[in-house]
């Protein structure tokens, strides 16, 4: 139950969340105390812009976002002081300001992968040495600055028109107040992410501040509560195998209830606490996540990271491997989040398989976090075709071959399993790996390739034959995001345009963006547009509703169906996707693989 | 003659140099009581922001002599704060000490002195929050002594409080003002004002100032609070009448904080 806490990787959590009580109690009082939890949650958030910076322009995570955060509380205290607004409604307005630059600077500027996305939802499973240090710092700084200004800060919130008279009111004070809680802010990020900030500084503190009536008491309660909640969180998150951001933020959140059901109860007799301890049990129903399973097959110990890259392990390994994927069907990979069964299995592992780019690159992480020491497989660096996406988006899916370049600006695209003659090759390479790993089992890897190579090869010559019945002015499609290049390179289709102008899903476009779409699809008499499982179809439909265009059609994009869905299998998401691209693109005319695939 | 502990002269009063409050003029010896008397938005509250200098004079010449303290109008203090009776005495000691210095035992010490002076010795460790109003209104004056104020502000400190309590305050005021602090008091009770040693009639403008037996008279009320002043029988003070509102320009309003 609680071996898991031996691991490198948990101790490093609980060093972390440890560390991060000190500061967390104590402002985290301070916060509650001064009526600034919505300014803390609102900072938390406007730590956004910064993060994409610092990934944009290549420096520390933590500076871009105490900047972030050191600016947005500057801005507010000048604005609510300069006009008389209400502060709250000036937080709002800087926040919706910051969330607005965040998005333009991901969307448009950088067109930022995952990086942003792992800062932006932290985790208490990818701790490293760098985190440790901050939330060390903070936490001193929040002792040292509570000790020296403490007093000053509790005069001045306790009553504002004295605090001159005791020279409390100096704005010197409650901007070293700001300052510690943007520190404090921005140490809790790398644990459980911008939105859940509140979780640990704001909660916690309220929850004490419930049942003590002393200063003291306050602050010592809500440090030994934060800890409490945080171990725990993360225990059940073991447990559970939810993400830990998830089960601290639940575990705070049940504890308050409690707190407060407690109070209610000893104040209005007990038919409230049948109501209270309703809602915790429904609380911890809560947490019935899914991570990582494995296989359970005998040999090497294996894990893929993209749903993808685990059927091809699957395929050459069959049950000669025991294979964890760490991706699940229909999950963006952009938003990942790890969770312990992740963490445990790469631990474990003796081969890991990457998909590679930008799609997978939190597995460094992880490797990293857990102390790992399998052998890192990435199938992107070694394939006949390699396709890189403009920086500035022309839509004309102008995908050329790699000549071993990655300069000028151009960014590797990390869907190659679309072209199945990259597929061939990478299952040959895991087929060799896994041979090397376990030569026992290498006969019987080999005769698994040449059977998955020949269904490959078929595949292809199908989908060949199959294109070619569209009239060659019709193979236009206009898909969610550029993730098919490979896929249209191969079999000569043209890609006019994709509603998200860029390689992630992370990107949004604009106005104007669509506008330009909409007029190519018309110009071009596009006849359909293909949303992908995985992504929201809202912005496809919108489109299609205009253009006349249909989205009847969808593809698998960056990940595979769940079991029993057509795209279980890469090979059966290949010819579900052939068949809506053909149809879709001759209005319903042509179809392949018809007796296959409904 | 020692120097007074407040000095102003042609001093006027405003915010965003709006004045409120013209033609200040009076001197405040060391150790006196003094009644301010005025309407609601008459400028009591003003005046003593620019006594404990949160605001500038706008014109004029103003001069405080003594470290000045202030038990603030009504409740503006918080009731939900974790702290106790004592702590929130303990807090007048900030005035004195460095900014990085903590209140210590000596600090502590001195609060419970001035908690016993208002005599709230046994109650020192209750919970600030659950005193009652008259009993947080001592322990505000508590926190103004451990500051070692000499000069005393308390905006309306009679508001609220029962017969007893009131007279309580009343002998508290005299016995700070025997040990040599100056205390000025802003009430709407004008016979109070009466049995203290100085009196200063405000409205906009300084109405009139001095010894409450030549200072307060039934026209210098009635210019006061802008309405009739009636004497009531069998009683030897006088009554006032509620305000005019159109009497007075300067925004009658604002019902102080
Ligand atoms: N912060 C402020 N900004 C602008 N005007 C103000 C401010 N505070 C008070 N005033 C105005 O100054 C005038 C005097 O207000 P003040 O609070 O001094 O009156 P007061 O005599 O204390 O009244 P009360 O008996 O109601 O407490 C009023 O007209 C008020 O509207
Ligand atoms: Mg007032």
């Amino acid at each position: 139950m609680f071996e898991a806490f031996s691991l490198p990787f948990f101790q490093r959590g609980l060093a972390e969340i440890l560390l991060l009580a000190i500061p967390c109690g104590l402002i985290g009082s301070w916060v509650v105390l001064r009526g600034l939890a919505f300014h803390s949650h609102a900072v938390g958030t406007a730590t956004f812009p910064g993060l994409v910076l610092a990934d944009g322009l290549g420096f520390a995570a933590a500076l871009g976002a105490f900047g972030a955060a050191a600016l947005f509380t500057l801005l507010t205290v000048a604005i609510a002081r300069s006009r008389r607004t209400g502060a709250d409604s000036v937080t709002a307005l800087a926040l919706a300001a910051c969330l607005a630059g965040g998005v333009i600077l991901a969307s448009d500027v950088f067109n930022s992968g995952a990086n942003v996305d792992t800062l932006l939802f932290g985790s208490l499973l990818a701790i490293g040495s760098g985190d440790l240090w901050l939330a060390a710092v903070v936490a001193g700084l929040a002792v040292v600055a509570s000790f020296f200004v403490g007093q000053h800060w509790l005069a001045r919130g306790f009553d504002e028109g004295a605090s001159r008279a005791l020279r409390s009111d100096s704005a010197l004070f409650d901007a070293a107040l700001l300052t510690v809680v943007a520190a404090t802010v921005v140490a809790t990020l790398s644990a459980v992410g911008a939105l859940l900030v509140s979780t640990l500084i704001v909660v916690p503190a309220a929850t004490a501040r419930l049942f003590t009536a002393r200063l003291s008491t306050l602050l010592t309660a809500a440090t030994l509560l934060v800890a409490a909640e945080g171990v725990f969180g993360l225990w059940l998150s073991v447990q559970t195998n939810a993400p830990p951001g998830a089960t601290i933020a639940v575990t705070s959140g049940a504890a308050f209830a409690l707190a407060l059901g407690a109070r209610t109860i000893s104040r209005r007799g007990m038919w409230r606490a049948a109501a209270v301890a309703a809602a915790l049990l429904a609380l911890a129903g809560f947490g019935a996540g899914c991570g990582s399973q494995s296989s359970g097959g005998d040999g090497p110990k294996v894990v893929a990271t993209t749903t993808q890259v685990g059927d091809f392990v699957a395929e050459i390994g069959g049950d000669q491997v025991d294979l964890s994927t760490i991706l699940k069907p229909n999950t963006d990979p952009h938003e990942y989040e790890p969770r312990p069964s992740d963490v445990q299995a790469v631990a474990d592992a003796d081969i890991i398989f990457r998909s590679g780019g930008h799609l997978d690159d939190w597995t460094e992480d992880l490797i990293k976090d857990s102390g790992s020491d399998a052998e890192v497989v990435d199938l992107s660096t070694h394939l006949p075709v390699r396709l890189f996406g403009e920086e500035e988006h022309d839509h004309e899916g102008e995908a050329h071959e790699d000549e071993g370049h990655e300069a000028g600006g151009e960014e590797f695209d990390p869907h190659w399993w679309q072209d199945p003659v990259n597929v061939r090759f990478a299952a040959a390479r895991i087929e060799s790996t896994l041979s090397d790993a376990n030569p026992a089992a290498s006969a019987y890897y080999q005769g698994r390739l040449r059977r998955f190579d020949n269904q490959i090869r078929n595949l292809t010559r199908q989908t060949k034959s199959c294109v070619r019945r569209v009239p060659a002015g019709d193979r236009k499609i206009v898909t969610d995001h550029d993730a098919f290049a490979y896929f249209t390179n191969r079999f000569g289709i043209e890609t006019v345009g994709t509603v998200i102008p860029a390689l992630t899903t992370e990107a949004q476009p604009s106005a104007g963006d669509l506008a330009d779409l909409e007029a190519t699809i018309r110009r071009e008499n596009v006849k359909a547009i293909f949303p992908e499982e995985s992504v929201s179809p809202a912005l496809s439909e919108a489109l299609a509703k205009d253009t006349g265009a249909t989205t009847e059609y969808s593809l698998y994009g960056d990940t595979l169906g769940p079991a029993g869905s057509d795209g279980e299998t890469w090979l059966g998401s290949m010819k579900s996707n052939v068949n809506a691209v053909v149809a879709g693109m001759s209005g319903g005319k042509v179809t392949c693989f018809g007796g296959q695939d409904g | 003659m020692a120097e007074p502990a407040i000095a102003a002269a042609h001093m006027s009063l405003g915010y965003a140099g709006r004045a409120v409050l013209r033609g200040l003029e009076f001197q405040v010896p060391t150790g006196s009581r003094v009644g301010i008397l005025g309407p609601n938005g008459g400028g009591k509250t003003t005046l003593f922001r620019a006594l404990t200098g949160e605001i500038e004079p706008l014109s004029g010449h103003l001069e405080v002599n003594a470290t000045t303290a202030t038990v603030a109008q009504t409740d503006r203090s918080r009731l939900d704060y974790p702290v106790s009776a004592l702590d929130v005495a303990t807090m007048g000691s900030l005035a004195r000490l460095p900014w990085w210095k903590r209140p210590g035992r000596a600090e502590r010490r001195r609060a419970r002195e001035a908690l016993a002076e208002v005599g709230l010795a046994e109650l020192a460790d209750s919970t600030f929050g659950d005193l009652s109003g008259g009993q947080r209104q001592r322990v505000l004056i508590a926190r103004a002594l451990t500051a070692d104020a000499e000069l005393l502000l308390m905006d309306e400190p009679f508001t609220g409080l029962d017969t007893t309590n009131e007279q309580r305050l009343e002998e508290l005021i005299d016995s700070l003002a025997v040990k040599g602090r100056t205390v000025m008091i802003a009430t709407h009770e004008v016979e109070q004002a009466e049995r203290w040693d100085l009196v200063l009639c405000l409205n906009g403008e300084q109405i009139s100032f001095g010894d409450p037996a030549v200072a307060i008279s039934k026209p210098v009320l009635e210019a006061t609070y802008g309405g009739h002043i009636v004497e009531i029988p069998g009683q030897p003070e006088l009554g006032v009448l509620p305000a005019h509102h159109h009497h007075h320009d300067e925004g009658h309003e604002g019902a102080g904080q």
